[in-house]
This record gives C-alpha cells, sequence and structure tokens, in this order.
C-alpha cells in the first residue's frame, strides 16, 4: 500500500515526462505564480517604480494590481492594457511580457504590500501574489498566500471588524491629532511666556497697551484680548503657509537627507536656546517696526499692535517659532499647521491678558529662574532632533541615541554637581531625579549595545525569551483556562491561545520566532494564553480535546465568546510571516 | 532501474518543494485525497478510474473545460469524478464553493456547481452567484439553513482540499488529477487522450 501511494505521487510529479506526447497545453507543469509574476520595486526620484516582469505565454490583469500602505488602499494608475475579450473571460485589460507604474508620495521607511493576480495562456490562474516592499531597502518578499477562506469563515463578523477597526485608527489619527495638537501648543506658547524675553516685557506691554489711566478690568481684557488675538492670527496665518507649503514639499522632507538637515537645524535652535548665540531679526526690521506710529487705547490699535508684534521676535522666541514653523511645514496640512501656532499665539499671549485685566501683580516675577525655561525649550528640541535623526539609523543607534539624550537632560537636571551641606532640598531633588534620568540612559545604551532597540525594553535580550505577559497556565484546570481567558477576553480583543510542552522541539523554534521583533512589536497588544501540556494529565488532555488540539504546538485565536476564530489555527513549525499573515487578516 | 530513478526524484521533488508548515498535510495520504467521504462525487462512483478537479468559480479556464470534462466524464460512463473547491482566486469565490457545498445537503452540489461554472467572467459576484443558484432551481430557503448550520463542516471540507493542494504542490486553478497525471485546462480531446493515458498507466503499475 505504502509503496503504490509512492508510485502514484511520483508519477503525479513527474507529470512533465509523462505528459509530452499529449496536448501542447499540458507539456509542462506550471511554475508557481512569483516566478511567473516577477515584481521589482526601484527608486525614480521622489516616487516608487514598480515594474512586473510576466513570463511568457501569461498575463497580469490590470484591475488586480492593488496596494496597500499600513492597511489603506493607494489609488495606482496603471497604464492602459491589452484588451482581451473571451466569452469565458469577458472582456479585460491585461499585460503580457512586462507593466511598470510609478506610485508617488510614499514614505521613506515602512512596507508597501502589493498584490497582482494574473492566468497563464496554457490555461491555469494563479491565486493573487502579495509582495511586501521595504520602503528603505526596496527588497521585495513574496508573503504566504493568504487563505480567502480565513477571510470569511464567519462572513459578516471578522470582515467587519478589521474595517471597524482600521476606521477607528484612522479616526483616531485625524481628531486625536488635531485635540492634542492644539492644547500641546497652547502648553508650549505659556512655556515660551515663562522664557527671559517674553516675561518681563509683559507689564511693560500691558501698560502700553491699557494706557495709563487704569481702565476697568473689562475694557482692559477686551484690549488685551484684542492684541493676543491679532498675534495668535499672525502666527496662524504663518503656520498656515507653512503647512500648505509644507503639503507640497512633504514627500521631500521624508527623505533622508531632510531629516538629517531638520536633526541639524533642531540642534542648532537648541544651542540658540542654551545662549550659544541670538537668532534675531535684523535691527533695521525691529527698530522699524518699533517705531510705527500705533498707541495703545483702542481695540483696532491694540489689535494692529499685536499681529506687528509678531514680527517682531525676541531672540529666545525665535528659535521655538522656527521649530513650530518646521513642524507646520512637516504636517503637511494647511488646517493643522495653522491651528498649531495660532494655539502656539494663544498660549504666548495668556500672561498678558491676565496682566491686563488683573494687572501685572498677578504675574510670577522675573528672575533667573526664567532662564530654565529657555533650557527646557533647549532639551525638547534636543528632543526633536533625536527623534529625527533615530528614522536614519538603525533602532540599537537610535536607542543608543536617546540614552545620550537621557544622559545630557540629566546634566541639565544637576545629576553630576556638586551637593553641599547646605544645598536646598530643590537641588537635591533635583539631583536625584537627574541620576535616575542618567541610571536610564545607560540603560539604554548598554541596552543599544546588546542590540535591543526598544526604549521600553532595552535589556530584553538579556532574558533570552522575550515574549513577555503571556498568561501561562502552570496547571492546566479547564477551570484555570476560563478564569484566564475571561481576565484576558475583558480587553475586548480576540485572544492569542497557544498549546506548549517542554519535550516540544519544533514548540522551542516557535518561540524563537515569536521574539522576532517585528512580530512581538504586534503582539504586544495582544492577549496570551500559553497552555503547557508538558504532564500529560486529563485536565490537560480535556483542554486539548476542547480545542481539538492533537498536539503541541498548536496556535489559534479565540474571539471574546471564546470561539476559535475560523482560519486563525497554525499547527506544527510556523513562520514569522505566516503568522503575520493571519493575524494580518484577522485584524488581530 | 528507471522506475527506481524516478521515485529518487520525486521524493527530492517533495523535500524540496513543501516547506516545513506543509510537511505535516503531506503526510495526507492520497488515498485521503481521492476519497474524502465528505467530498461532492460525479459520474461513477465505481468507475475504474478517478479523475480529482481543483476548480474555482472565478476561474474562467475551470468554466471553459468545464463543459468538456462533462462530456468525457459521462461518454466514458466508468470514471468517478471527485469534486474540490479550491476557492483561491477571489473571496466571492469562497462563497460560491460554500454555497455549492451546502447545495449538497439537498444533493444538488452538481446542479449548483454547473450553475456556477456556467457564468463566464472572473469577477463574478456572490450575489451573481446566489441568483444563478436559484435560477438552477434549487430549494434557497433550505440552502440557506444549511449553510448555516453545516458551516462547521463546510470550513472544515474546504481548508482540507487546500492543504491538499498545498501538499500536491498545485500551483493555480484548474488542476485536474487523471488517475496518476496531473493537468490544468484541457479540451475535450485532451481530457479522452489523458484519460486513456491515465488508464494505460494504471495498468501498467498493477502488473
Amino acid at each position: 500500500m505504502f509503496c503504490s501511494i509512492k508510485t502514484k505521487w511520483a508519477l503525479i510529479l513527474l507529470l512533465p515526462l509523462l505528459f509530452s506526447p499529449l496536448t501542447a497545453q499540458a507539456e509542462t507543469t506550471p511554475p508557481p505564480a512569483d516566478k511567473v509574476f516577477v515584481l521589482d520595486a526601484s527608486r525614480d526620484g521622489d516616487a516608487l517604480r514598480l515594474s512586473w516582469t510576466v513570463a511568457p505565454g501569461a498575463y497580469l490583469y490590470r484591475d488586480s494590481l492593488k496596494a496597500t500602505l499600513s492597511g489603506s488602499e493607494l489609488p495606482l494608475a496603471p497604464p492602459p492594457g491589452e484588451t482581451k475579450d473571451d466569452p469565458n473571460f469577458g472582456k479585460v485589460e491585461v499585460y503580457h511580457d512586462a507593466v511598470a507604474l510609478t506610485v508617488p508620495g510614499l514614505p521613506q521607511s515602512g512596507a508597501l504590500n502589493v498584490t497582482y493576480q494574473g492566468c497563464a495562456e496554457s490555461g491555469i490562474c494563479y491565486p493573487p501574489v502579495r509582495s511586501r516592499i521595504d520602503l528603505a531597502s526596496l527588497a521585495v518578499t513574496q508573503q504566504p498566500r493568504s487563505s480567502l477562506l480565513a477571510d470569511t469563515a464567519d462572513p459578516p463578523a471578522p470582515a467587519q471588524s478589521v474595517a471597524v477597526s482600521t476606521d477607528q485608527s484612522a479616526d483616531a489619527a485625524l481628531s486625536g491629532g488635531l485635540f492634542t495638537i492644539v492644547p500641546a501648543f497652547v502648553g508650549f506658547g505659556l512655556l515660551l511666556a515663562f522664557t527671559p524675553c517674553v516675561l518681563p516685557m509683559v507689564p511693560i506691554l500691558s501698560g502700553l497697551l491699557v494706557g495709563a489711566g487704569r481702565p476697568s478690568a473689562a475694557r482692559g481684557f477686551s484690549l488685551s484680548t484684542a492684541y493676543v488675538l491679532a498675534m495668535a492670527s499672525a502666527y496662524g496665518l504663518a503656520g498656515l503657509v507653512a503647512g500648505w507649503s509644507g503639503a507640497n514639499l512633504q514627500a521631500l522632507l521624508q527623505t533622508p537627507p531632510m531629516l538629517g538637515l531638520s536633526a541639524a537645524v533642531f540642534v542648532a535652535l537648541a544651542f540658540a536656546m542654551f545662549g550659544l548665540f541670538e537668532l534675531t531679526l535684523p535691527s533695521f526690521v525691529v527698530t522699524r517696526i518699533a517705531s510705527l506710529p500705533v498707541r495703545g487705547g483702542s481695540l483696532g490699535g491694540a489689535a494692529l499692535l499685536g499681529f506687528g508684534s509678531a514680527l517682531v521676535i525676541g531672540p529666545c522666541v525665535t528659535p521655538p517659532l522656527a521649530a513650530a514653523m518646521l513642524y507646520a511645514i512637516d504636517t503637511g496640512n494647511a488646517a493643522r499647521g495653522g491651528a498649531a501656532l495660532f494655539a502656539l499665539g494663544l498660549g504666548m499671549g495668556l500672561p498678558l491678558v491676565l496682566a491686563g485685566t488683573f494687572g501685572a501683580r498677578f504675574l510670577p516675577k522675573s528672575g533667573p529662574w526664567l532662564d530654565g525655561f529657555r533650557r527646557l525649550f533647549g532639551l525638547l528640541f534636543l528632543g526633536v532632533a533625536v527623534m529625527l535623526a533615530v528614522r536614519l539609523l538603525p533602532a540599537p543607534a537610535g536607542l543608543a541615541l536617546w540614552g545620550v539624550l537621557a544622559l545630557v537632560v540629566a546634566t541639565f537636571l544637576g545629576a553630576f554637581d556638586r551637593m553641599g551641606r547646605t544645598s536646598p532640598w530643590s537641588a537635591r531633588f533635583s539631583k536625584a531625579l537627574g541620576l535616575s534620568t542618567a541610571l536610564y540612559g545607560a540603560v539604554l545604551i548598554v541596552g543599544a549595545a546588546g542590540g535591543s532597540g526598544d526604549p521600553s525594553r532595552p535589556l530584553a535580550f538579556l532574558s533570552g525569551r522575550e515574549v513577555t505577559e503571556v498568561a501561562t497556565l502552570s496547571r492546566t484546570l479547564p477551570a484555570d483556562f476560563d478564569r484566564a481567558f475571561a481576565a484576558e477576553a475583558s480587553a475586548g480583543k480576540p485572544v492569542l491561545v497557544l498549546f506548549t510542552a517542554d519535550w516540544c522541539t519544533v514548540c522551542k523554534s516557535n518561540e524563537k520566532i515569536l521574539a522576532d521583533p517585528d512580530l512581538r512589536a504586534r503582539l504586544a497588544s495582544t492577549a496570551w494564553i500559553t497552555i503547557d501540556i508538558t504532564a500529560q494529565t486529563a485536565e490537560a488532555e480535556e483542554l486539548m480535546e476542547r480545542f481539538r488540539v492533537v498536539g503541541p504546538p498548536a496556535l489559534f485565536l479565540l474571539d471574546t465568546d471564546g470561539r476559535e476564530i475560523t482560519g486563525s489555527r497554525l499547527i506544527g513549525a510556523f513562520s514569522a510571516a505566516d503568522l503575520a499573515a493571519r493575524l494580518g487578516a484577522l485584524g488581530a | 532501474m528507471q522506475r527506481r530513478t524516478f521515485l529518487a526524484g520525486a521524493t527530492a521533488t517533495l523535500a524540496l518543494g513543501l516547506g516545513s508548515a506543509q510537511a505535516l498535510a503531506a503526510d495526507a495520504s492520497l488515498d485521503d485525497i481521492l476519497h474524502d467521504p465528505d467530498a461532492p462525487e460525479g459520474g461513477n462512483s465505481k468507475g475504474d478510474l478517478t479523475i480529482v478537479a481543483f476548480t474555482d468559480y472565478n476561474c474562467p479556464f475551470c468554466k471553459k473545460a468545464a463543459p468538456d470534462l462533462d462530456r468525457a466524464v459521462r461518454e466514458d460512463g466508468n470514471i468517478r469524478l471527485v469534486y474540490k473547491d479550491w476557492p483561491i482566486l477571489t473571496q466571492a469565490s469562497v462563497y460560491g464553493a460554500r454555497m455549492a457545498l451546502a447545495a449538497r445537503y439537498q444533493g444538488a452540489y452538481e446542479q449548483a456547481h454547473h450553475a456556477l461554472m456556467s457564468i463566464n467572467g472572473r469577477a463574478v459576484s456572490q450575489e451573481d452567484m446566489e441568483k444563478a443558484i436559484e435560477a438552477a432551481g434549487i430549494d434557497m430557503p433550505r440552502l440557506r439553513t444549511d449553510l448555516e448550520a453545516r458551516k462547521k463542516d463546510i470550513t472544515a471540507l474546504l481548508a482540507r482540499n487546500m492543504d491538499q493542494a498545498d501538499a500536491l504542490g498545485l500551483q493555480g486553478t484548474p488542476t485536474y488529477l487523471i488517475g496518476p497525471l496531473l493537468a490544468s485546462t484541457l479540451d475535450y480531446d485532451g481530457f479522452r487522450e489523458a484519460i486513456a493515458q491515465a488508464r494505460n498507466r494504471q495498468t501498467g503499475d498493477a502488473q
């Protein structure tokens, strides 16, 4: 019996030899789809060029070319194909030999997923081929064929949940973006107001605005508000222009040279805040504007003064403003850029409104402490520079850079200052904070040296096994499982269940795959339950039977009701790509 | 001598062609593929030759070959035809396969299969598939009930078909196992010739 099966296998696999006298159509076994349709990616200026080579006798469907970037489909403009009209096919546009198209406006890093499908004239239709293009290296890798079955096993449910989750994330990115930007920039503006060249000016400015006569609080409020609104509008206008121009520059700004340049600019701005050099408008501009014959007392005058004052920028404000403009350009969104800078202006003007309404006595006294705010801005800019620079660096180098920044911050906090017997508590506290920061920085650098790239777990490489936060059932009582499941499923997401055992060598290699950095990042938010069936107790067997697991390793997802998500099961050895594909298909 | 070489070659192909994840599936014997109790069958159940058809309801070549295969099987009279729904091309293909398999519970798989195979094109929608099945005179309320009630069995069968196709290293649709031979699209004469050759091989094999 065994032998006869083998023989049949042999004959099937040796078809090319056996079939040669038959019809021309069946002369050769068809080669796999990814050998028939070969995708290549190259940079074409700012755009990405995708080119397919199609093996002789095969063709690609024009309407099958699809590309998705982080879950959302990109519009493609494939060139017109040859029209093929066949009673069995209907009218379709196809490409023989080769086709190429360009995709503009892609980031420099991340991954583009491309799918395409075609047939061969010899009479075979290939399943869709899925390729992943790493946008940094332009390497093209074949993804495992996704089982369409997985997507529709439960037709409405999983498909819907996928759609909902992407919609939500898109919404969050947009609205959450604006909702966090505005308060953040009001906050930055307020910080700016406490820099040494702004705060001392507030009482003088409010005197100038409101006039010597000390009118009512209401009048003072409306005058100073008019000034602040006008100033904020001027900033907002500048932000609008920056954002709008950024829309055209965005692709350019994401290129490595521009990222490097931006990082350098932020470093320069930081040093300007530290007082290394002063950034001001040319003095003739400043004197010209300052001598404008505008005086306080009227709303219009106050507003005009406010608008004009936006142009007279003191040495403390220039670098942050330049930074905010860079941010606005980087958003590439006029509304967002405008809103950010308007918010910055509002925040900056708040102390002025306060002083104008209630008089200057409510403001804190100027003093050397104001320099602290300049330094704070300097450090913030260094942080931004690091954020930009790490995108150019391998993950461990980026981690090391963060470590260096933490050491810089620690030094500014006074971590390495000498303490004396009489040192005030605030200095001691600051030193303690600085020392903790220094320790964290050192750990980051050690982590980087160990090959880690994750600031939240820099020393993960020491533990060897990098998968954590796994609810492992030490005992395999079904009741324990139910309890663990209830706890994990409360998050409202599918729960990954993994059957494993000490004696299972494939499980060990699977665990190594689970430690793959990409997968780990992906699984960080996934709830896990590992069922260790090393001891084959009756309870363990009950669980195995319940989930129809014949033996370890087996891995599958349960929905929040505890039902296995069809198509999610992986049995035996799997690759990182297999698992990622399953999780991706199921939206987990 | 020559046969031994064949075997060695085949074993090598197996080892190379099938990844570790499929090693398990490769254990599935050919017997499982030929005699899946849940797989719908046509032709003569006691036929001396078995043809296994791996097809997709949005595969134009499958649709082109379907009438020729039917005719060849019908005229031969001694062939057992095993239908393996292998929906790999479009999402609607999966739905079509589910409906056809659900129709099996009212003894109407072939009716549904032929109805789906006679809609031309490569992008037939779920709705159009449903209409075609309804037009073929299938009891739709019953079909919907079975679709839901037998969902697990249908999914399991489709998953099994997919595993088997992977284990065989099939690359696309249609693929026909004709006795010991493997072919993609054939016309009527092609099927006739393949059937004749397959019978020759089988008898040669038995001796």
